[in-house]
């Protein structure tokens, strides 16, 4: 008992610790200093749950000489209802004193293995420190789309001089040591990350779990005093709670009713949906580790008509990436083609695909094309590009003869290839002829050996064109198409932790509201608080109560009157 | 080049039977004038609506101007709700016109999703109009948004802006959920930051006026049961005003201010922190489906992602009750700050994967 004197003197105490520093403390549950009960409660029967804080008091608690007081204070209602509680579950369940009690039963060194992952989890679930490292992420997220990623080290060399460095300090050697120069993979932010995941873990642990414990609970309050602190209360006089009870019901909330003692609470979901975000995300973390360590990926770039195994283009991304059977399969490329708005522009690109295995027998066949991928055995294809090989023209009626295409610079974002076709003497050094430009599959336009524009033609037409005494039909424009291929086994447990963070978000707006109040002779006494809707609450308890009856009292029967009271 | 092809075509339509080929011209020309008549009704509709929205909206805020110097002239409040709601139908108005007309929905580029961000924050003023019954908190802040962003797309970027075709990787449905719900989130969350950036101004102006005015150990007890009285509730802060000078009522009505304006921050900032998140996850999705991997750390979703880190800082530090709403107001400052480098910063560049909605690009 006396290491509990702290608790014995408990009005300075109260006071005090509005003002310390108390990292994990909910706010929620009212610092109610009740010495004796904690004690008895924490050996033999029903804490509801401890808090860790650190508590700095004047008061020298340190029977033990221990450097830092760390206390755990458990906290109960007044005369809570008797629950089987497991004392293992509780947080760092046996506390102080029973600690080193049965850790010198077990063995010096288990006993200090526990303890240090105690005080490891309590310093991992500390919020500040959660908030630390979610600012220096964001941070070095920002670093990484200022600094330029997955350049040569010649390019920081270049930017990054030390002769005059940035910011004044800030050269080229900090951001290789550092690994900035591939930030997203780089270790000090997979580092940080992974911080991040064991305070999540930490947290979910130590603060949440619990908390589902005791919401679930219902404990009465008993004293109108402390239900006139609440952040709503009021006072009805000449009202019955069970008048109370029953209109809080009509409004969707849980009643308990316990002889002059009511207890009512909604939304219950919304306090216990944060413990569902954070799972999720540790999911979605579990996920993306997934992906990054087992996934193939690979691009190519096919002209129609030509195969390639799929085995041959995909890489690996990771240790833990293994191939399967599906890499055996060969591609074919049947048709390439393009779709076109009224003005000319590129509306959509499609690629027949067919899937031949081993055998050569074909197992599937579908377009793709943009937004509309092809799935088989675990391998995604992925329409992401395209770009034309060759031109097939006849010269003179003699061909029909294949001139590949090659991409010309401009500026923006659209293509532009061009082909030649020599005219006269092959071998001279000057040699000229006619060039063929053409920015999409619809049509080229050929230019003669002067560079004169001749004309245009559409490869289906098939009308020659005259140009400096040879006659060109343009046959077809053979296009190629840009697939990506990928693989990747985390998929199904990210999109899992999508849902599951889009639904659990949605599910904590809400607000869990809880309402006390005691019938105190003929007047009711009623408090409540809310965790997020701070701003409606009060409005929507004043138009609750305004619904309550007012018992009117008259010397022959009692008459119960709907006068709004108010 | 088109115009030859297109004779070329004419001309492959005249192999067929004579009689034939005039109903094909009639249907065509007649096709085509219908077309254009459409496309010129819907254009000058659209004019006239982006016009009415911008006066109405100027209207307003010049109205909330003048009611902020001279006192309260009645009859204004209600001419403002009106106002606001005129505007709103305008914009709802243009939007549906631009959907008809270009045939996708209103998001494929930078202006669209500029009128798309002031409805939603017309949309946000409305709700909170109806449901706060004296509007004198969302009055101030909401109309002023909208000015800036209606000014910013009638204004700056060209009169008449044609609706442009979509690109191939815009030709999706995931495209009508992803940018719907990053825009209402945006608004959301400026609108929220917004609000705390006031509770900061505030509460810094107030503690700057006090301190400066002289070193009289009165005006220090006034500032700090000024920022004390913020955090008792309703009951106690009853006490305390009874208790206490007159002058510090002055103290107690800002500070009442204060706490509805970080609880309707707070209140804003939670829904626009949700559709952020939908938002955001479903643009990784859809990611997946067209490019191939649902993370890019692409300079868009990085920024995005930092967007949605600064709010979650802002919902954790209101976990800690000391100086709640300062520092949370800090946070969401900076948030107010991210946002925009997020959605207009990164288009300007025109980099990454995102460049679709950038200046440069057509």
């Amino acid at each position: 008992m006396k290491t509990l004197s702290p608790l014995n003197s408990s009005n300075p105490c109260l006071l005090k610790t509005h003002f310390l520093k108390v990292p994990i403390f909910n706010p929620i549950f009212k610092f109610k200093p009740l010495p004796h009960n904690t004690h008895h409660a924490r050996i033999a029967k029903v804490p509801s749950f401890t808090i860790n804080s650190k508590l700095k008091s004047s008061q020298d608690i340190n029977n033990k000489g221990k450097k830092s007081v760390s206390q755990k204070i458990v906290l109960s209602e007044t005369s809570p209802p008797p629950l089987a509680v497991d004392k293992d579950d509780i947080n760092g369940g046996s506390g102080n004193e029973s600690v080193p009690v049965s850790s010198k039963k077990k063995g010096g060194v288990s006993g200090l293995a526990k303890k240090l992952s105690k005080k490891v989890l309590q310093i991992l679930s500390n919020l500040s420190l959660a908030i630390g490292e979610m600012f220096t992420i964001a941070a070095l997220m920002a670093l990484g789309t200022v600094i330029e990623q997955g350049e040569a080290p010649d390019f920081y060399f270049k930017n990054y001089p030390e002769d005059h460095p940035v910011l004044g300090f800030f050269t080229w050697r900090w951001v290789l040591t550092l690994g900035f120069d591939h930030m997203f993979t780089s270790p000090v932010f997979i580092g940080m990350l992974a911080l991040l995941g064991a305070s999540l873990m930490a947290c979910t642990y130590t603060t949440q779990i619990p908390l589902v414990k005791v919401s679930r609970r219902w404990a009465f309050l008993h004293s109108a005093e402390t239900i006139r602190k609440q952040e709503f209360s009021d006072t009805l006089t000449r009202a019955s709670i069970e008048d109370v009870g029953t209109l809080l019901m009509g409004a969707g909330y849980e009643v308990f009713l316990k002889g002059p003692c009511l207890y009512a609470f909604q939304g219950l979901a919304g306090r216990l949906a944060p413990i569902g975000v954070h799972i999720s995300l540790l999911l979605i973390m579990v996920g993306g580790t997934l992906s990054a360590a087992g996934s193939f990926k690979g691009s190519v770039t096919v002209p129609q008509g030509l195969n390639f195994v799929v085995g041959d283009v995909l890489g690996p991304t990771g240790f833990l990436s293994t191939p399967t059977e599906a890499f055996n399969t060969e591609i074919h490329v049947n048709r390439f083609y393009m779709d076109y708005f009224e003005s000319g522009e590129v509306s959509q690109f499609h690629t027949d695909l067919s899937l031949l295995d081993m055998d050569g027998k074909e197992v599937m066949r579908k377009t793709i094309s943009v937004n509309d991928p092809l799935r088989y055995g675990g391998i995604t294809i992925y329409q992401t590009d395209w770009s034309i090989s060759a031109l097939q023209i006849l010269k003179d009626n003699e061909g029909p003869y294949n001139l590949a295409m090659a991409p010309l610079q401009i500026n923006g974002d659209k293509k532009l290839f061009g082909t030649f076709l020599p005219v006269g003497d092959i071998n001279s050094p000057d040699v000229k002829g006619i060039s063929m430009l053409a920015r999409d599959l619809q049509s080229i336009v050929l230019y003669d050996k002067e560079g004169k524009f001749a004309g245009v033609r559409r490869p289906n037409s098939k009308l020659p064109i005259n140009i400096d005494g040879s006659e060109i039909v343009i046959l077809d424009a053979i296009g190629s198409s840009g697939l990506d291929l990928k693989t990747d086994p985390g998929v199904p447990t990210v999109y899992a932790g999508f849902g599951a963070l889009m639904l659990t978000t949605c599910i904590s707006y809400l607000s869990h509201s809880q309402i006390w109040a005691i019938q105190d002779g003929t007047s009711v006494i009623i408090g409540g608080k809310t965790n997020r809707a701070k701003m409606e609450f009060p409005e929507e308890m004043n138009r609750l109560l305004d619904k309550v009856p007012e018992i009117v009292e008259s010397s022959s029967s009692q008459q119960v009157d709907t006068i709004t009271s108010g | 080049m088109v115009k030859l092809v297109d004779t070329l075509l004419l001309g492959s339509s005249a192999r067929a039977s004579r009689f034939e080929s005039e109903w094909r011209h009639g249907i065509f020309y007649s096709k085509r004038l219908l077309g254009h008549l459409i496309f010129m009704i819907f254009s000058t509709l659209e004019h006239i609506l982006t016009h009415i929205s911008f006066s109405v909206v100027s209207i307003v805020i010049s109205t909330h101007l003048i009611t902020l110097l001279v006192n309260e002239i009645l009859g204004f409040h209600d001419l403002s709700k009106n106002g606001m709601i005129i505007s709103f139908f305008c914009i709802t108005g243009l939007l549906i016109t631009r959907w008809i007309l270009s045939g996708h929905l209103p998001f494929s580029d930078l202006y669209e999703s500029l009128i798309f961000l002031s409805w939603g924050f017309s949309i946000f003023h409305i709700v909170f109009c109806f449901k706060k019954h004296k509007n004198d908190l969302s009055a101030i802040i909401a109309p002023s948004v909208i000015f800036t962003q209606g000014f910013a797309t009638s204004g700056v970027l060209t009169e008449i802006h044609q609706s442009a075709i979509l690109v191939p990787a815009l030709q999706s449905h995931w495209l009508m959920m992803h940018v719907s719900m990053m825009i209402f989130g945006y608004a959301a969350l400026l609108c929220g930051s917004l609000l705390s950036v006031g509770i900061l101004v505030i509460t810094f102006g107030e503690v700057i006026q006090i301190l400066g005015k002289s070193n009289n150990l009165y005006f220090l007890n006034e500032s700090f049961s000024f920022v004390e009285i913020q955090y008792m509730n309703r009951n106690e802060r009853n006490n305390v005003l009874q208790k206490t000078f007159f002058s510090s009522s002055r103290n107690y009505y800002r500070s009442q201010f204060i706490q509805q304006l970080d609880r309707w921050s707070y209140r804003i900032i939670s829904l626009g922190f949700l559709f952020l998140t939908i938002g955001i996850l479903s643009g990784a999705v859809w990611a997946n489906e067209a490019w191939g991997s649902y993370w890019n750390w692409d300079p868009k979703e990085t920024w995005a992602f930092i967007t949605w880190t600064i709010f979650a800082i802002y919902l954790h530090t209101r976990k800690n009750t000391k100086f709640e709403s300062v520092n949370s107001s800090i946070a969401a400052s900076l948030g107010f700050l991210i946002i925009w480098i997020c959605y207009l910063g990164i288009n300007l560049l025109g980099i990454g994967l995102h460049s679709y909605g950038s200046f440069t690009s057509n």
